[in-house]
């Protein structure tokens, strides 16, 4: 019979101290990996999804709810821009890209993003199955929405209006048809589906036409004022005024030839196309000091930049992350004192039996290997366990996730950090053993035997 | 023998013959037990002063006495258990005093059982772990049916998967002579091994301690004030 086996024994003979080490441990090791596992791979995911980006531009509002609804696709939008004015930016010879968004429409909870194709290669998302989109109400779908929604390509589906899913307002003259499948990126794109502007745009125009068409005009007459002024701020601060007004030309025609229909409104609508942010890449770092503060001093306009708005955020979570992390921390020094207080017990109740294996013939060594084992499997066991846990709760947690916010956690395998914790909790059971063990070393048997 | 030539036959009567007289000789001057000018005290009492002892192998002694003059102590002593304050104890031809711990563990391990007056096992395992934990060291001798057989002459055997809380006083007993005879020791020392038996498993005890010790040739040191046992030996020590 070997030790390892009569220290398991040993171990499963109380099966309530074992619980309560146990759990402590268990306790301590999966907070401490979910919360990390949690906070790394959502902080990875954010990186991700905001790494194409240094600047959004976007209406008014909080800038964190700009970053979180335009590039990460988790807020309301703070309202839209005329894609015209936005324009200049395109020009800007500090700007590598800037590719303009628009969205308020879902299908079952899904957003539909309206955008360029530009938009798929700034997260290298490439077609795996079908082909891009070409045509208005045309759309290709990232990886885990297909999955969920079960779309393939040919399929053809109802948006409905807003962000959120409800059966309800379903724009029912605009079926869109699926193109292609996009591979999956690990990034925003892979909830989202993905259309060209004018989809968008066409959606909500008809809306119009169908309801509050009176309404809809004495607006436009009251922006186009607005407009008129503001054009007037631009041409005094800025010198591309007779740039913009080519593009406003070449703009105008091109929508022409493409939408027949209402020729009479044509005029009216080319400035009032409207976008809901303009997601920005620049080509020289020194822009990401110039441009934003340009932009919202100067325009109605707000820029946000990303990486800052992320950081910020995460450091209002860090602070919960570290609180978890402590507490998570000194429930694990309590279980090591709790592994520790056990195993003194155990040796100062096992003394007749330990006494009794050295009659046997077993050394003084080989005593210590027996208790050492016995608080061996138990820290292995808590900490898989615990560690197991861990990767449930993120598991779970991941479904959430999913759901509210389209991000899909990974089970990963042991970490560096998670082998440090379990390096650092062998210790600590090594260290317990020895302090533990000093009644081993002075043990007298024959007293020990003689008193029962 | 028709095969073998006559001088080959002669030659193997020899060899029979020389190792006859060499088995004889060996076992007749082997001394098993020795004790020389033993004395023993425990911190702050008078000391404790034991007659030699000198036990050939198979040679069998009883320890009889009052309780309080150290028949324990005397059985620790041969042991190794306790270390003596004074004197030697010799057994199979070692020394204990100069082993040192390690030593004195293994040698004590395989040369001697001992029997306790108070039963001890190990309660997490079942009867047959601790049977089989002491057939595992120091050295390695598993063996089936020892347990069985040794399960059976004493009569425990339909209860080897039993934990050991579970048994009646008087199996805790055999089950604890089974312990200090399962490895075959050189030296059985027993610590009144019948107190808790019947009158049948008294005589199955005692029979049992010399059959075994007949068939390894051993010998058996029992303390006891049992007039069950005292009636089967004849080789008498009081204290």
């Amino acid at each position: 019979m070997s030790l390892a086996f009569l220290a398991f024994r040993n171990m499963m003979s109380k099966p309530l101290n074992l619980l309560l080490s146990l759990l402590l441990l268990v306790l301590s090791v999966s907070l401490v990996t979910f919360v990390l596992q949690l906070s790394k791979q959502l902080s990875g995911q954010l990186d991700r999804n905001i790494a194409p980006f240094d600047m959004v531009v976007g209406a008014k509002g909080s800038p964190l709810q700009l970053v979180l609804s335009s590039v990460l696709h988790i807020d309301v939008p703070t309202g839209n821009i005329v894609m015209e004015e936005a324009g200049f930016l395109t020009k800007n010879p500090m700007v590598q890209t800037a590719i303009p968004v628009s969205y308020g429409d879902n299908y079952k909870g899904f957003r539909i993003l309206g955008t360029q194709h530009n938009y798929l290669d700034s997260y290298q998302a490439t077609v795996v199955e079908g082909e891009l989109y070409t045509k208005s109400f045309e759309v290709v779908v990232g990886s885990t929405a297909a999955q969920s929604l079960d779309l393939n390509v040919g399929d053809t589906f109802m948006s409905s209006h807003g962000l959120a899913s409800s059966g309800i307002e379903l724009h029912e003259d605009h079926p869109y048809t699926v193109t292609g499948l996009l591979k999956p990126t690990g990034t925003v794109v892979d909830g989202l589906l993905i259309t060209n502007l004018e989809s968008i745009w066409e959606a909500h125009e008809h809306e119009t036409e169908h309801g509050e068409h009176e309404a809809e005009i004495h607006k436009h007459e009251d922006e186009a004022h607005e407009h008129e002024t503001e054009h007037g701020e631009h041409e005094a601060e800025i010198h591309k005024h007779e740039d913009e007004a080519h593009e406003h030309e070449e703009e105008h025609g091109e929508h022409e030839e493409e939408t027949h229909k209402h020729e009479d409104e044509a005029h009216e609508h080319k400035d009032e196309r409207e976008i809901t942010s303009l997601l920005v890449k620049f080509k020289n770092p020194l822009a990401m000091v110039q441009l934003p503060r340009f932009i919202n001093e100067n325009t109605n306009m707000q820029a946000a930049l990303p990486s800052f708005e992320v950081q910020r955020l995460m450091g209002l979570l860090g602070s919960g992350i570290k609180t978890i992390n402590g507490i998570a921390l000194a429930i694990l020094l309590v279980s090591g004192l709790s592994i520790f207080i056990s195993l003194l017990k155990t040796i100062r109740e096992r003394k007749q039996e330990l006494a009794l294996l050295r009659t046997y013939g077993l050394g003084t060594s080989q005593l210590l290997w027996v208790v050492f084992l016995e608080a061996l499997f138990l820290t292995l066991t808590g900490f898989l366990l615990g560690w197991l846990l861990g990767r449930l709760g993120i598991w779970v947690a991941s479904y959430f996730t999913q759901a509210s916010y389209g991000y899909n956690l990974q089970l990963n395998g042991f970490n560096l950090f998670e082998l440090t914790l379990l390096g650092v909790a062998l210790l600590i059971t090594l260290i317990a053993t020895f302090l533990a063990s000093t009644s081993i070393f002075k043990l007298n048997i024959s007293k020990t035997l003689s008193n029962a | 023998m028709f095969i073998l030539g006559r001088q080959k036959y002669v030659k193997f009567l020899n060899a029979t013959v020389l190792h006859l007289i060499l088995f004889l000789f060996l076992h007749k001057t082997f001394n098993l037990i020795k004790t020389s000018a033993l004395r023993f005290s425990y911190a702050n009492e008078s000391e404790l002063t034991f007659p030699d002892i000198d036990l050939k192998s198979g040679e069998h002694l009883l320890v009889l006495g009052p309780s309080g003059v150290g028949k324990t102590t005397l059985l620790h002593l041969l042991a190794g258990l306790l270390p003596a304050s004074n004197g030697l104890v010799t057994i199979s031809d070692t020394e204990l005093g100069s082993l040192n711990r390690k030593a004195l563990d293994t040698f004590r391990g395989s040369h001697i059982g001992l029997i306790f007056q108070q039963y001890h096992f190990i309660k997490s395992l079942s009867v047959y772990e601790n049977l089989r934990l002491r057939q595992s060291y120091p050295v390695k001798s598993m063996s089936r049916e020892r347990i069985d057989e040794l399960a059976e002459r004493l009569g425990f055997s339909d209860n080897l998967q039993k934990k050991v809380m579970h048994l009646s006083q008087g199996q805790q007993q055999r089950l604890s002579i089974a312990l200090g005879l399962i490895h075959k020791p050189a030296v059985v020392l027993a610590d009144e091994p019948t107190s808790n038996l019947d009158d049948a498993n008294c005589s199955k005890v005692i029979e049992l301690l010399k059959e075994e010790a007949d068939i390894c040739k051993s010998s058996l040191v029992i303390i006891t004030h049992d007039q069950r046992v005292t009636a089967h030996f004849k080789n008498q020590l009081t204290l």
